[in-house]
């Protein structure tokens, strides 16, 4: 502990000398840390962890290795200092990106029905944490650097304790409501500024390429995104999520009701009244079901039936384990993907 | 007072104290030691023990320095604080129902750090040194407000007034807690709702440190007043017979448990319950007389709460339930015990 403070003021030699003292120390308790402990696991990571900045804090910053320790302030004014080549990264809700610049996350966020499903497949080895960081799970985690999506979710005195685990940076809401801007940043972070400006171009290329598809199909027909949950519906904002896709990327047009909410009000997804869907003009809908065993009821119901959309047969549906509810390179690329399929035939 | 207490004398009764005083301690103890080797990462009593001396590894000292020991205390605190509390306000209303969540004190406090919340962005450092100061506001505020309108000129504190008035007051304060907390966004929406559920949620020194003061004057003060508090609990006629500046004790001692109550709901939110059992526990143990209550008091609440806590962290890992919650679960079923046993 003191000797991560001591490395932060600068004192390299004696943060050195306190690792090795460290790593002294953890292999004296070795045997007794394996024997009785069910968190031994959580323990040799640790030791690794501690092994692989020790060089790193050694070598003078005058070589010219690419990867150097660099100190960077956060959205909330924070000084972090990054190591040189983090290998526990843990950045829960970011996932996205990680997968995207080829970093594999010590963990992945989860919340107790669930994790980003449309990540399974990149993710479906990586452990799960709760998306509230219980402190004792992410220590467990042994992560050597750690990024933070939103300043709500670490105030009030959690940052302090999660930056004694690890660094702790966080990505805050300016920039992460902005996938490219996110992206950028991470791979900034984690001394990968090249693939995530070569993910931005290979996405705005396919982007371009599908707009281009879709265009000649629909022409200039409105388009709906809708999130049904819990009964109600939600409709996206069309500069957030899969609006920023759909209605940004590929140039669909906007239909009635999103701009009718109110700009101070408007949140990703806005709750909006089944009376109120009634007056929607969409040509298509996007459908977004979470609500696959009392949706139902509301998808039977006469209103429904009367959108001219749903009337005309244009209702594309989703399961929620789509990533038409994310936003990052891999979601938004996946939402062009059922866009096309939905549209272009 | 039962009469085995009547007739013991003075001297076996001390002992008899003593002895019970020292089992709360023992129990506490103990309940500490398992705390601290409850949680996601197990530690066991060898590797506590190892780490305490200083020999344990980096996570190790991590875990049990920063982040449990300090929630450990405040529990201690909390619990003591809040018994404390209850207690002398059940004396001085002499109403058994009285404590700070009942008398709608804690929902004050509690109005008052969602309105910080609210208008004040979370990502400054202020939040932490400001939330104890804000509860003890709103506490204050409350308190006047309900005592103001509970006394009478002619009859001075009724003890049914004041629950009622009380009720009336926390359910009003409830409802604009309501409205304002559907305007919060998801993320401070959760904080609050956790926070008003009663979750200990200061594991950090520093709430140590802004808590430690206001317990370590104010429970030493009740503990100093509980002569006065034997008299104000006979009624109003008793203690103006013998003398005893009644309104102006009673204010004091109020604001005393008012002051603990608020500086309480500031680090740990709306736990109720401990403030209203652990009195009614240590009077069942201990009997009515306020020098030995009082004492009893905080060690039952510290107990209770620190079990509390304890179960609250284990139960449901790696996420947590709110301590209130688990307080609330271990004291309704108590509780409905209690008034099923009066009424025989």
């Amino acid at each position: 502990m003191y000797s991560i403070n001591l490395k932060r003021a600068g004192h390299r030699k004696l943060a050195s000398i306190g690792l090795l003292t460290l790593t002294l120390i953890l292999s004296a308790c070795g045997n007794n840390n394996s024997a009785n402990s069910t968190g031994g696991a959580a323990n040799a990571p640790a030791a690794s962890a501690d092994a692989t900045t020790a060089p790193a804090s050694e070598a003078p910053a005058a070589t010219t290795a690419p990867a150097v320790e660099k100190t960077v302030t956060d959205a909330m004014g924070h000084k972090v200092t990054v190591p040189a080549n983090p290998q526990r990264v843990l950045a829960s809700y970011l996932e996205d990106y990680l997968v995207v610049l080829g970093v594999t996350p010590v963990a992945q966020w989860s919340v107790t029905n669930g994790i980003q499903d449309y990540l399974a497949d990149e993710l479906k080895d990586v452990p799960t944490i709760s998306f509230d960081l219980p402190l004792e799970a992410v220590t467990g985690f042994a992560p050597d650097f750690h990024i933070v999506q939103s300043e709500a979710s670490v105030q009030n005195g959690l940052y302090d304790q999660l930056n004694k685990i690890a660094p702790t940076y966080v990505l805050g809401d300016e920039i992460s409501k902005d996938w490219r801007k996110s992206l950028l940043k991470i791979g900034e972070l984690l001394n990968k500024s090249a693939e995530a400006k070569q993910a931005i171009a290979a996405y705005d290329q396919k982007a371009a390429d599908a707009k281009a598809k879709i265009s000649t199909v629909i022409g200039d027909d409105s388009v709906a995104i809708l999130w049904l949950v819990k009964k109600n519906f939600y409709i996206v904002d069309e500069t957030r999520s899969s609006g920023a896709v759909v209605y940004g990327d590929l140039g669909l047009k906007l239909p009635n009701l999103v701009t009718e909410i109110p700009a101070a009000s408007r949140a990703t997804w806005n709750p909006i009244s089944l009376e109120k869907l009634a007056e929607l003009t969409a040509d298509h809908i996007f459908l977004v079901n979470s609500d696959k065993t009392e949706g139902s009821e509301i998808l039977n119901s006469p209103i429904w039936k009367g959108i001219p959309a749903v009337k005309a047969g244009n209702v594309h549906e989703f399961a929620s384990n789509h990533s038409w509810l994310y936003s990052g390179a891999i979601a938004n690329s996946k939402t062009i993907d059922d866009v096309l399929n939905s549209l272009v035939k | 007072m039962s009469r085995s207490q009547l007739s013991s004398t003075p001297k076996k009764r001390r002992t008899r104290e003593t002895a019970i005083l020292s089992l709360l301690a023992v129990l506490i103890v103990a309940m500490f030691i398992i705390s601290m080797n409850t949680g996601l990462i197990r530690l066991s009593p060898t590797e506590v023990i190892h780490t305490l001396l200083g020999e344990g590894s980096q996570q190790q000292k991590l875990i049990l320095f920063d982040f449990r020991l300090p929630r450990i205390v405040i529990s201690l605190l909390v619990g003591a604080g809040f018994a404390v509390a209850g207690c002398i306000l059940q004396s001085l209303s002499r109403n058994a129902l009285a404590e700070p969540s009942t008398l709608g004190i804690n929902a004050g406090a509690g109005f008052a750090v969602l309105i910080f919340i609210s208008f004040v962005p979370a990502t400054t450092a202020a939040p932490i040194f400001m939330l104890p100061l804000m509860a003890l506001a709103g506490a204050g505020l409350t308190a006047t407000l309900i005592y103001v309108l509970a006394f009478r000129r002619e009859d001075g504190l009724s003890p049914t007034r004041l629950i009622l008035i009380g009720i009336a007051v926390g359910a009003g304060i409830y409802a604009f807690q309501l409205i304002l907390s559907l305007r919060l966004d998801p993320e401070n929406y959760q904080f609050v709702a956790t926070w008003l559920a009663g979750k200990i949620w200061g594991g950090d020194w520093r709430f140590v440190m802004a808590l430690l003061p206001w317990i370590l004057i104010l429970v030493p003060f009740a503990f100093y007043k509980a002569r006065v508090l034997n008299v104000l609990n006979l009624g109003d006629e008793i203690p103006v017979g013998l003398g005893l500046p009644v309104e102006r004790e009673r204010v004091l001692l109020m604001a005393a448990a008012v002051a603990l109550a608020g500086s309480c709901v500031a680090v740990s939110g709306g736990i109720g319950f401990v403030g209203l059992i652990a009195p009614h526990l240590a009077r069942r143990i201990v009997g009515p007389r306020h020098q030995i209550l009082l004492p009893a008091c905080a060690l039952v609440g510290a107990l209770l709460l620190l079990t509390a806590d304890t179960i609250a962290r284990w139960i449901l890992q790696p996420s947590e339930i709110p301590t209130g919650i688990v307080v609330a679960i271990i004291g309704a079923p108590y509780f409905l015990y209690l008034l099923a046993r009066s009424k025989a």
